[in-house]
């Protein structure tokens, strides 16, 4: 009896912090709110943030004393957190090279309550950004998903990835927060139009108006972001994670159909379009397809970039080549591709053809918060790339 | 001799409603920029060269135009954006804003293409640690933001003294430093694609006399509506003020205060007894 009384009191005595807890961050102009879950399998933590229906896991959870951290390493982050009873206050940080970016987290627990789109915001909004020096447009997508208010926002260079949140009377707020994007978009609906704000990190906020979709798009299409010279073939030559050089004249590309994926681990939206390129080559290798990812990443170290982009392959179990092209910072990237013209989104992918010529560039992806979009996408991909596989090879080569 | 028989719990009650209780998250963001300038590989204490590398530069033994122990002789140029690091005949590019190591060192290209900088980085020195004036509740405003006449970039020195764009963000007038001024505001590019921040550059009566001669920063905090939180508790030294290495920013035409803003960051050590 007195054992077991022991046992209980000393596990009352360690803070459990299992179950799932109601999270934010507190930006300058607003709440971004997302879920954590938490399981303990003896004195193992797992966890994940969760954006709506939307979870990832965290790659390390621990515990020390009433201190909790959560690792974020796909984006060199962290949130660190005291646990006082049944909140947990801290706060999220990565470290840049012009000051600390911190910004305050708290948690409850239980989930955040589920909060349907209502109809007057779900569906297609043409957005406008109003800038300090130009406007520049957007689109909204909201819909009602297994978790309420969903949907994404779209710009130039793809869309923002998945954004959950909740709607009351004529205002809504929908956020997305995975260890790199930070994003809030507050707003309400004034006659038929919505206006509101864009909360990126703690202090930046971007005021935008919005109305229903209707006519053309207001973005450039993907395919007009980026150009290429198309007068000589398309050449590339970085080192893999082994140090291998790696290069477009290799004879494992002479005469193939090559899909060049400029990425980052660092990029959201690039974890999203991995799994599509994997499929693209597991289905159309044998046919004659290439792919090599081209990797832009934070430090410039190799030895830490490597790490990264071994995880990233080891995440998705790409098959294909991962190259460490250079570093995330735009006009350096471009620098390593000289005969792209615009290259300014992650990821951008480079379709070229059997006589190693550039036919299409696509910057940006449309990722699963998309709906729709993202399927077309991936199904236009692999049209261009069996289009591509059905040109006959340049002469001289088998 | 009354004085000095003064009860320490009286000194108390008499310095409670004087001195302010410095604000929770003030004070974390305060220890944030501490533990960033002790630990970071960038930080402004472990800077130790900072130059344009314009038609070239070497770095390495006696004689480089930046001498770096125990380096082989390596030379970084710039064309068409793209800075690279040859040395021994092999040709690494340098990856802006990016840390790359070389020896015990560590180099950092930035700046615009064109005017790029290098920033050497070695063992951190010893870290002054900040030094603040008493804060001061008086010190924080509401201000409204009026858009700027023209929409325009411009290319200026940000505070870690590296060129950036930034645009015209607009203006805020200041009431509570004497007569009324309008300080000019910029937006800064911020550390990821769609974040910034609003800065202000300011001068002051305390310039030189408490405060760094040059000018301090102090950022708008958003409060929606147009309106932020202008809390010159939060002024900071630009990094000039810790290292020569770093040039500093030219102060803005008209941002001048004519009273003292006894609030934020000092240049030196506080007086005696204050802190």
């Amino acid at each position: 009896m007195i054992p077991a009384v022991a046992l209980a009191l000393a596990a009352l005595s360690t803070p459990s912090v299992a179950g799932p807890w109601r999270a934010a961050l507190d930006l300058a102009g607003g709440t971004l709110k997302f879920g954590v879950e938490i399981a303990a399998n003896g004195s193992l933590l797992r966890g994940t943030l969760c954006n709506g229906r939307q979870c990832d896991a965290f790659s390390a959870v621990r515990l020390d004393g009433d201190s909790v951290r959560f690792e974020l390493a796909d984006y060199a982050a962290s949130i660190t957190a005291v646990l006082r009873g049944d909140s947990l206050v801290g706060a999220y940080r990565n470290v840049g090279n012009r000051g600390p970016r911190v910004i305050p987290f708290r948690a409850s627990r239980g989930r955040w309550p589920v909060s349907p789109a209502p109809r007057w915001l779900s569906g297609e909004w043409y957005a406008l950004f109003h800038g300090s020096v130009e406007d520049t447009p957007r689109i909204f997508e909201f819909r009602n998903g297994p978790a309420g208010l969903e949907g994404t926002i779209i710009g130039n260079a793809g869309d923002y990835s998945h954004f959950s949140g909740e709607a009351t009377n004529d205002s809504f707020a929908l956020s997305r927060f995975d260890g790199s994007f930070v994003y809030l978009l507050t707003g309400r609906l004034v006659g038929d139009t919505l206006r509101g704000t864009f909360h990126a990190g703690l202090k930046a906020q971007t005021a935008f108006d919005a109305v229903r979709a209707q006519g053309p798009s207001p973005l450039k299409p993907p395919t007009a972001v980026t150009r290429a010279d198309t007068t000589a073939p398309f050449h590339f030559a970085f080192r893999d994670v082994n140090g291998v050089l790696v290069q477009s004249d290799d004879p494992r590309f002479r005469g193939k159909v090559v899909v060049v994926d400029a990425f980052g681990t660092w990029c959201p939206t690039c974890h999203e379009a991995a799994p599509s390129l994997v499929e693209l080559y597991r289905t159309r290798q044998a046919q004659g397809l290439e792919v090599v990812g081209l990797a832009y990443e934070v430090s410039g170290d190799t030895a830490v970039d490597g790490a990264l982009v071994r995880r990233y392959r080891d995440k998705f179990g790409i098959p294909f080549p991962l190259l460490l092209a250079g570093t995330n910072d735009v006009d350096a990237a471009a620098a390593t591709l000289p005969q792209l013209e615009g290259f300014t989104a992650f990821p951008t992918t480079i379709f070229v053809g059997r006589d190693g010529r550039v036919r299409r560039v696509h910057a940006g992806f449309y990722g699963p918060a998309t709906g729709a979009q993202h399927g077309a996408l991936v199904a236009e991909f692999s049209r261009e790339v069996d289009r591509l596989l059905a040109e006959p090879a340049p002469p001289g080569i088998p | 001799m009354h004085s000095r028989a003064l009860p320490l719990v009286a000194m108390l009650c008499f310095a409670s409603p004087v001195v302010a209780q410095l604000p929770q998250d003030l004070a974390r963001e305060r220890t944030e920029y501490l533990t960033w300038l002790r630990s970071a590989p960038t930080s402004p204490f472990a800077a130790i060269a900072l130059q344009r590398v314009g038609a070239g530069l070497t770095l390495g033994p006696a004689g480089s135009d930046v001498m770096l122990s125990g380096v082989a002789q390596v030379r970084v140029t710039e064309s068409a954006g793209r800075v690279t690091l040859d040395s021994g005949g092999v040709s690494t590019p340098l990856t802006r804003n990016r840390v790359m190591p070389l020896g015990s060192y560590r180099l950092l290209a930035a700046g615009a293409a064109g005017r790029t900088v290098l920033l050497v980085f070695g063992v951190p020195r010893e870290v002054r640690t900040p030094v603040y004036f008493p804060f001061a509740p008086a010190a924080i405003d509401t201000v409204t933001l009026r858009p700027p006449q023209r929409r325009q970039s411009v290319l200026l020195l940000a505070p870690e003294g590296i060129d950036v764009e930034a645009d015209e963000a607009g203006s805020v007038t200041v009431s509570r430093f004497g007569p009324p001024v309008s300080l000019r505001v910029r937006r800064f590019p911020g550390q990821s694609a769609e974040e910034w921040e609003l800065e202000i550059y300011f001068r002051d009566a305390t310039n030189g006399r408490g405060s760094y001669p040059a000018g301090r920063f102090v950022s708008l905090q958003p409060l929606g509506n147009g309106r932020y939180l202008l809390d010159f508790n939060r002024a900071r030294n630009p990094f000039c003020a810790y290292s020569s290495v770093f040039p500093c920013p030219a102060p803005w035409p008209g941002n001048t205060l004519t009273e003292p803003v006894a609030a934020g960051e000092r240049y030196g050590p506080a007086p005696e007894g204050e802190q």
